[in-house]
This record gives structure tokens, C-alpha cells and sequence, in this order.
């Protein structure tokens, strides 16, 4: 289950966003789109991807109540998905729902918790937390920053901006000057940075 | 260019005659809807005031031109029935109409009845709508010193992006976003068309033979859903639901046939052979024998003979869900001509008068002035579906109406197998097929579900689309284009910059 200080720090983080994407600048700002259309990935591919980009099977990758799938038995209809005979949900609905946010984010979390915990329990085979150096120490600014790089080369399929580098290295320090123990808050912001990057609108939307 | 939600007047904007019941019932239908429902002329009058205007490309105007639901005005309806000879009593008499409503339709030009800031003509040219506020013309042109900037983004919104539509065939028809690699490899070829073109082409083509775009509600079975309306309550055959009638399987085992390959898709129609699923991944589909045929049990059992099927239209299923236990099945010809056609006649889509119909052989009522407007339409395109069988026999039977007599009247044995579709004249169903498989609004519905998918709405929604979309669907019949071959007119849709422009 998702503890208590992780929802604290994902509140931080967000508060955090809107000075780190002030500090990028209006020249990459791009221009409005004449004809804006973009879509929401859907439940299924979303979870697809995320299963392809962070090496969890999609079987795995999320589960309600430890049993559920994500998308499948939770989330179909308000992820984007369709029903036709057992719901009668022949299309995707015309409007996203209003609980989809809610669902993303909770689907996000928990892809980023799964691959986490999966990282400490395995970690020969890590894939986002890993040679963070002796355990109970701080991780070096190199590793925050290679950790950043990954997860947008892994999520997003290609480099950080050095903006958004910042954002997450900044949120990084705020973590670390919590009271929690040098793991724990390597942990989570490992699993919070993972969920930024997974939940973006970029990831999100096509 | 055209904004607002046009699902349905784009559908209308091509039904020659939808409009009658528009102009009809509002201009004068208000006061007499009966009397206006004998006067189909007014669509085609308007039309022939503004034969450029693009509402007029198949040669009538739509119902939302001067209405928002027939026989309620528009702003701009409302606008012109006031300046229709005025003074004269209503109802007005059919050439007293038709002269003032030209008169009107002049008078009212450099108005702006909706209050959108655009002159009523120009609206009528734009294809948009002039009594909509919502609906107005945008454009869609940077001008040179955006494009430029625009060039230099890391979204170039001002032309077509094939980094872009990579990302998006990839997403849209693999299931999945493109690797790193693919992007790497992709974005080195992204500078010169002569590359990129075939290079995006061959993404596309191994896209469409993944599970996700083939598999079983995968994304080309998810179109034909609103086609065949599964129900897994009645569902028979594998994974069979508590009341087990028919399988929705062999109907999507069709479609997905028909829409993929090489194979034409006119065969949604035209098939007289059923298809099964010889494994779901990889994906594998194959025309079953007719010994393979009559083995099923028989509680899926297909029992039109081989002679009298006409695709989807005469599977059981179809006949399970939508004729069930009716004579003369209004549904099945109202769900077939939505589903293939584009025409929701609940919508007043697709109306087409057929004088001295509805005749009523089954005594529902339909003469009715109200219920007359569309079963002048409906009912004859429902006779040649009265002699298959629904629920229970699910089979073609010449007498079938005999069995009827007790619950619909003798006059019921009277309702003809020949019937009318959009303006021919069809002896029995499987001419039915033939005139549906072979008319534009049926490249447009194909056309249309695939650019819902790939482009995220409907086509008329935006004027500028209509020329691509045009192109597109008329290339789907054209046998020196696609020729009724939906991936080679994917290969098209994707080139588009509706597609293609970020």
C-alpha cells in the first residue's frame, strides 16, 4: 500500500512544479497548435508501455487490491477503454471522465511503487534504483542526476532537458532534508520521480 | 476552417434528401408538418440557390442548415422563415414556399444569424454553419514568419511532422509508443521525404499485422462494436452467456477479415462465406468451408443457405439481436443503414422519401403524419429483410410473412422482398448489399471509423479536412486507388495533415 509521507512528498513536488517550469524559459515555449487534438493514451496502452519501459510483465505491472487489474477489471471505461458486451460500451467515451485524472494517477503510483519495491527486493536486476551507493549513505549528485536521465530515457524515450533535470534534482534535496533515514528517502524519491515522469502530461497524451 | 461538434450534419451534409424534413418542418413544418413533408423540394432549393456551397456536394442541404432538432429552427432558420413571403397565411403553398424561399435566402445573406461575427453567405461557403455560434470559419494557415518559427520547434504545428506521425502510427496502430531506437533511427531519415515516406509506411505496415490492431478487442474489432452490439447475456458458441442465441464471434471474424489484407471491404456486405479465428496471437483468420459450416452446433448453427447471405447483414446474430421475433424488422434495417451507412434515421439521417410509402402491411401506425416523415424512408429499405427469419429459425424463408398473419395482420403476406435504397430500386436483400457495399456513403462510413480512430474525430467536424477526407474515401473506390482496400487507404490517411500536423 501507498504509506503516508509518500503522499506528503508527492504534494511537495507538485508544489514544486510550477517554479521549475517557470525557470524553462518562453523559448520553449512552443506555438499553440492551429488544429489541437491530442488523445489520451488509453489504460491499455498506457500500461502496456509502462510494462515495456520499466521490465514489469503487464500481468504484473498493477493490480487493485493486490488482485484487479489496473485496467482491465478497475479502470476500463474511465482509462478510454471500451465494453461492448457486458457493459454496451461500444466507444470510448466522447469526454475523458472526470475520475480519470484520479484513476491515472493512482495507476502511475502504483506501476512506480511496483517497480521500486522490485528493485530492493532484486537488486542485481534493478531497474530504476540501483548502485545508489552503500546502504544508510546519500546517494552521490551524479547518481540523482544519472536516475534522472534514466527515467526520462526510459519513460519518455529521450534525454532530459536540463530544466527539467533541475526540477527533479531540486526535488531530490527537499527529499533528502526530511527526517526520514537516507534509504527511505532515496526510495521515495526514486519511486516520486518515477511517478512524475510517468504521470506527465507528455506520457500521458498523444 | 470549421470548429464544433458536427457528427451529425456532417452525416447530413451528405444524405440527398436528409434535408427535406429539415427545410420542410421548419421553414414551414412548424405550423403543418405533414403538409411540408409533402414537399421534398426545399433542400434541393436551397441548393440550387448555392450549388458551390459544400453543405450541397451530394446535391441537398443538411437538416442542421436551418435546424437544431426537426422541426426546431436555428437561429438562421428561424431568420429565413420569417422573411419567406411574409404576410402570406401559413402554411404556405409548395411554389409560394419555393419562390420566397429563394427570395429569403438572398435577403438574409449578409446577415449574421447566429452572431458569430461571420456574414450568413460566408458561413454557407465556408461549410460551416450560419445558425450556430459555435460552428464558424477558422484558418488553419500559419503565416510565413510562424511557420518559420514554427519550423524550429520541437512540434512543427504549422506543417507536417513525420517525427510526429511516427510517435502516433506507432501508438494508434502497434498499441505501444515507438522505442528510443525506432525514434533514433527514424528521426535520422526525418529530413527528406524520399526516406521518411517508406520508412514511416513500413512502421505502419508491421503495425497493422500486430494483436493489438487484430486481435480479439483489438482496435479494428472495437469499430465494428457499434456494427454488431455484442452481448455476452445471449452470446452462444466459445464462452457462451446464460441465454446463448447466437455468436458475435463469426460477425467480427468477418469484419476484421474484410478490413485487413488485401481483402475487399465490401465484403462487410457482400460475403456469402463465414470466417473463423484459427488463433487469436499471432492472429489468424480463414474462410470457413461449408462442411466446416454446417458442423457448428446448433445452437450457433449459420442457417441462411450460402445463395441468400449478404454479410453481416444475414448472420445470425444480426438476426438474433435486431429482427428477433418482428415481421417486417424496422430495427435491422435501421441498424444496418446506421452501422454501414452512416445514416441514423432516429437522427433523421439518410432521409429519402419514397412517395405513397409507408404503405403499413404489418398495421403499426406508421402512416401517421409524424411517424410517415421517416418510414416513407425506412420501410422500404426494410422489405427485403423481411424474409429472413430472426430468433428461433435464423434462416431465409420465401413465405415467411404467412407466420405473422395472426400477430400483424393479413396484409402483412403483402409486403413486397423488393424495397428502395437510397434512390434504387432493389429486388431482394442481396441486391440490397450490392447498391449498399457500392455507394459513396458507404466508403464514407469505412473511411470515417478509421479516421475517428487515427485522427480523434469525425472528418466533417473540420472543412479543411473535407478535401482529404474526399480524397480519401473516393480513393477507397477508386480501383487505381485503394480499391476497397482499408490498409492501402490507411497508408493514405496517415499522410495526411490532419494526421500529420501536430
Amino acid at each position: 500500500m501507498i504509506r503516508h509521507p509518500l503522499i506528503v512528498l508527492a504534494a511537495l513536488f507538485a508544489l514544486a512544479l510550477p517554479a521549475a517550469a517557470a525557470a524553462a524559459g518562453p523559448s520553449e515555449v512552443p506555438r499553440n497548435s492551429l488544429d489541437p487534438r491530442v488523445k489520451l493514451k488509453d489504460g491499455d496502452r498506457y500500461l502496456r508501455d509502462l510494462s515495456a519501459q520499466l521490465e514489469i510483465p503487464r500481468e504484473e505491472i498493477c493490480k487493485e487490491l493486490l488482485q484487479y487489474d489496473c485496467f482491465r477489471d478497475a479502470f476500463r471505461i474511465v482509462l478510454g477503454g471500451v465494453d461492448a458486451a457486458d457493459l454496451g460500451v461500444n466507444e470510448p467515451l466522447e469526454q475523458e471522465a472526470l475520475t480519470a485524472p484520479i484513476a491515472l494517477d493512482r495507476v502511475a503510483l502504483r506501476v512506480c511503487v511496483t517497480r521500486v519495491e522490485r528493485d530492493l527486493a532484486d537488486p542485481k536486476h534493478a531497474v530504476l534504483l540501483r548502485g545508489a551507493g552503500p546502504k544508510g549513505t546519500s546517494p552521490s549528485p551524479a547518481w540523482v542526476k544519472r536516475t534522472v536521465q534514466g527515467l526520462y530515457d526510459r519513460i519518455l524515450a529521450r534525454d532530459a532537458t536540463p530544466a527539467e533535470t533541475a526540477q527533479l534534482m531540486g526535488f531530490y534535496q527537499k527529499v533528502s532534508a526530511s527526517a526520514s533515514p537516507a534509504d527511505t528517502k532515496v526510495k521515495d524519491w526514486v519511486t516520486l520521480g518515477c511517478f512524475a515522469v510517468a504521470s506527465s502530461v507528455e506520457n500521458v497524451f498523444y | 476552417m470549421y470548429s464544433g461538434s458536427a457528427k451529425e450534419r456532417g452525416r447530413l451534409s451528405w444524405t440527398p434528401g436528409a434535408a427535406f424534413a429539415a427545410l420542410l418542418f421548419g421553414l414551414l413544418g412548424a405550423f403543418a408538418p405533414h403538409e411540408a413533408a409533402a414537399m421534398p423540394q426545399a433542400a434541393a432549393a436551397f441548393c440550387s440557390v448555392y450549388p458551390e456551397a459544400k453543405a450541397c456536394a451530394s446535391g441537398a442541404a443538411p437538416c442542421a442548415m436551418c435546424h437544431t432538432t426537426p422541426p426546431q429552427r436555428n437561429a438562421y432558420g428561424t431568420s429565413l422563415a420569417a422573411r419567406i413571403a411574409p404576410g402570406q397565411p401559413r402554411p404556405l403553398a409548395v411554389d409560394v414556399f419555393l419562390s420566397g424561399l429563394r427570395d429569403a435566402l438572398k435577403l438574409t445573406e449578409q446577415d449574421d444569424a447566429d452572431g458569430d461575427g461571420f456574414s450568413n453567405i460566408s458561413e454557407i461557403f465556408a461549410g460551416t454553419f450560419p445558425g450556430e455560434a459555435a460552428s464558424f470559419p477558422v484558418s488553419l494557415t500559419c503565416k510565413p514568419g510562424e511557420a518559420r518559427q514554427a519550423s524550429q520547434q520541437r512540434w512543427n504545428v504549422c506543417a507536417y511532422d513525420p517525427i510526429y506521425a511516427f510517435k502516433k502510427v506507432s501508438l494508434d496502430v502497434c498499441g505501444r509508443s515507438a522505442t528510443r531506437a525506432e525514434l533514433s533511427t527514424f528521426q535520422g531519415l526525418a529530413s527528406n521525404r524520399k526516406r521518411w515516406e517508406p520508412a514511416l509506411s513500413a512502421q505502419l505496415d508491421r503495425c497493422l499485422s500486430t494483436h493489438y490492431w487484430l486481435g480479439k478487442e483489438g482496435a479494428v474489432w472495437n469499430i465494428a462494436n457499434a456494427k454488431i452490439r455484442p452481448s455476452h447475456t445471449v452470446k452462444a458458441g466459445q464462452n457462451p452467456g446464460p441465454v446463448p442465441l447466437a455468436d458475435y464471434e463469426d460477425d467480427f471474424n468477418l469484419f476484421t477479415w474484410a478490413n485487413i489484407g488485401d481483402h475487399d471491404v465490401r465484403e462487410e456486405l457482400l460475403a456469402q462465406y463465414y470466417v473463423k479465428r484459427v488463433s487469436d496471437d499471432p492472429v489468424k483468420l480463414a474462410i470457413m468451408t461449408e462442411a466446416e459450416v454446417k458442423a457448428v452446433s446448433r445452437r450457433a448453427s449459420q442457417n441462411v443457405p450460402q445463395e441468400r447471405r449478404v454479410g453481416l447483414i444475414t448472420t445470425r446474430w444480426n438476426g438474433a439481436i435486431n429482427t428477433m421475433f418482428t415481421a417486417v424488422p424496422r430495427t435491422t434495417a435501421a441498424q444496418a443503414y446506421r452501422a454501414f451507412l452512416g445514416y441514423d434515421i432516429a437522427k433523421m439521417q439518410g432521409i429519402s422519401s419514397v412517395p405513397h410509402e409507408p404503405i403499413d402491411f404489418d398495421a403499426k401506425g406508421v402512416q401517421a403524419p409524424q411517424c410517415a416523415a421517416c418510414h416513407a424512408t425506412l420501410d422500404p429499405l426494410t422489405y427485403p429483410f423481411t424474409r429472413y427469419n430472426g430468433i428461433g429459425r435464423y434462416n431465409y424463408e420465401a413465405g415467411r410473412l404467412q407466420n405473422f398473419v395472426r400477430s400483424d395482420g393479413k396484409r402483412v403476406t403483402e409486403a413486397p422482398e423488393n424495397g428502395i435504397l437510397l434512390g434504387h430500386k432493389v429486388k431482394d436483400l442481396m441486391e440490397w448489399g450490392q447498391v449498399a457495399a457500392n455507394s459513396d456513403p458507404f466508403a464514407q462510413k469505412v473511411v470515417g471509423d478509421y479516421w475517428k480512430v487515427l485522427i480523434g474525430r469525425d472528418p466533417e467536424t473540420h472543412a479543411q479536412d473535407q478535401a482529404e477526407y474526399t480524397k480519401l474515401w473516393q480513393g477507397l473506390k477508386s480501383p487505381d486507388a485503394y480499391n476497397y482496400r482499408v490498409e492501402k487507404m490507411l497508408h493514405g490517411l496517415i499522410l495526411t495533415q490532419a494526421y500529420g500536423r501536430p
